[in-house]
């Protein structure tokens, strides 16, 4: 399918099995890696410090009791140079300053929209041509606009 | 002086006792409790007080007479009405006011008391009158209502409260629903994708790739409602808009460019999801290329509100030549008559045009 300029090294953090693995297909459908899957915060704690991913795609309800923002704080500090996309069906539950992540796919997502996004994603991280228009499927944070200046 | 003792034997004569004066006899014998003080004796004296009085009050004659009126007042009487009934004796004012008094027997009740001055020729002051009225009902009358009032504005408070609490726990269900809602068909598209993974034969593959696109197109429909200010209302061109760009950004080795020209064109929440599946196939059918093809394509999208109809056209420029088959054509065949609305689809000299009509309101 797509060939991404320069593949993306994503962590994918969903508690749900079947849409990690779907999430994960999808992503390495348009030519970017996997590089884990976790379902809870300690999962995320639980990972090399040197495995830094490009991306990480969030759910805010997690396994364990733990949230998406939890996990944010965290990439934030271990990661700061991870790109956060919350993944979620509860957007009202993030601040409007999404504190420090990138943006939002608001589920029920679709695979056109997910690869659409990353696509998006892919070129304002690397600064690909001028600034494309986001899709209709990624909603933008104040911290994705910084990274294209 | 004569006139004086007139007043005061009047008290202890009968009405038919034949001294023949008719006001006294009046004064008397009404129901008004009535009495008479004497401001140029010490302490003002009560010099008459009539029969209503007594009755009122409980006191015999004799024990009243010679006496400052004061002896009614009692520990919960107003201090301050009280100094206002004072200060206006002694400027010689009338004056008019509710006071608590109590009876011989401890018993209370409110007072309408009114007293003016009788001043003689040269405008010195005679007497003063006083009238007693039992108001004890209206006070009682007045603050049972006051009592009533509070209470019914509690009641209404308390009920507002309730309205309150309902509105925000129904409120708090709409969103668990909702969030329940969009779990379960992430998850549906999340299994049917899976599912499409294990297809080897390109023919069932197809098929569930389209069985996709209508879960996605449906799924869709459900984030573009709730994400609206009103989720009531479905405005079928932001939806067309979006549904096309999904589908040309899943085709970057295509080329589909999308234009839109979009005015407000809404249809009844009721009716999303069967317009949002139409608009689905209309486009999956002339936009998309099939699978491994490539697609060059200008994509004009239009909507406005006419009357009570919002209109939808999309306008297919390029190098497909589709008109809706197999069971896309059936879905919109159907869908079209269940949402009551009318699909148009005429062949143009470069390519394709759709035109979609639905009422703005239920029906």
């Amino acid at each position: 399918m797509t060939q991404p300029i320069s593949p993306l090294d994503v962590l994918v953090v969903e508690d749900e099995f079947l849409i990690a693995m779907d999430l994960g297909m999808i992503i390495e459908d348009a030519g970017h890696r996997v590089i884990a899957s976790a379902a809870s915060l300690q999962d995320v704690e639980a990972l090399p410090q040197d495995n830094r991913p490009d991306l990480a795609l969030v759910d805010m309800q997690l396994a364990r009791d733990t949230t998406g923002l939890q996990v944010n704080a965290l990439i934030r500090e271990r990661w700061p140079g991870t790109v956060v996309v919350f993944v979620t069906a509860n957007p009202k539950k993030i601040p409007e300053d999404f504190e420090g992540a990138h943006g939002l796919i608001a589920k029920p997502f679709t695979s056109l929209g997910v690869t659409a996004a990353l696509t998006y994603l892919e070129r304002v991280m690397h600064k690909v041509g001028p600034a494309p228009a986001a899709p209709g499927s990624l909603v933008t944070a104040p911290a994705l606009a910084a990274l294209r200046v | 002086m004569e006139q004086r003792l007139d007043w005061t034997l009047t008290e202890a004569l009968d009405y038919d006792h034949g001294r023949g004066d008719p006001f006294a006899a009046a004064v008397r014998s009404t129901r008004m409790a009535m009495i008479i003080t004497d401001p140029n004796l010490p302490d003002n004296p009560i010099v008459f007080a009539n029969r209503a009085f007594q009755q009122l009050t409980g006191y015999e004659r004799h024990e009243v007479m010679g006496r400052n009126c004061r002896f009614l007042q009692g520990g919960d009487t107003d201090r301050r009405t009280v100094a206002r009934l004072g200060e206006a004796i002694a400027k010689g004012h009338d004056v008019s006011v509710d006071l608590l008094n109590y009876r011989k027997d401890g018993s209370r009740f409110w007072n309408a008391l009114f007293v003016s001055s009788v001043r003689d020729d040269e405008g010195r002051i005679k007497f003063f009158f006083a009238s007693q009225m039992d108001v004890t009902a209206r006070i009682d009358d007045q603050s049972r209502i006051a009592q009533e009032k509070a209470r019914v504005e509690a009641e209404v408070g308390r009920r507002m409260a309730q309205l309150q609490n309902s509105l925000e726990a129904q409120q708090l269900l709409l969103h668990e629903v909702d969030h329940r809602v969009k779990n379960n068909m992430t998850m549906i598209g999340s299994i049917l994708r899976l599912q499409m993974r294990e297809a080897d034969d390109p023919r069932t593959k197809a098929l569930l790739r389209a069985m996709m696109a209508r879960v996605d197109a449906l799924a869709a429909v459900h984030r573009s409602l709730y994400q609206s200010e009103d989720i009531t209302r479905f405005d079928i061109g932001t939806y067309a808009v979006n549904l096309a760009q999904d589908l040309g950004q899943a085709h970057p080795d295509s080329n589909i460019r999308i234009r839109a020209d979009l005015s407000r064109a809404e249809v009844p929440a009721g009716q999303a999801s069967a317009i949002g599946l139409i608009i689905n196939e209309i486009l999956t059918q002339t936009v998309a290329p099939p699978e491994g093809q490539h697609a060059e394509a200008v994509v004009t999208i239009t909507a406005t509100t006419e009357g009570q109809e919002a209109q939808l056209t999309i306008d297919v420029d390029g190098n497909r030549d589709a008109a809706p088959s197999g069971l896309g054509a059936l879905i919109i065949a159907r869908l079209a008559a269940q949402a009551r609305c009318r699909v148009g689809w005429n062949a143009t000299q470069t390519g394709t045009r759709l035109h979609i009509a639905a009422t703005r309101e239920s029906t």
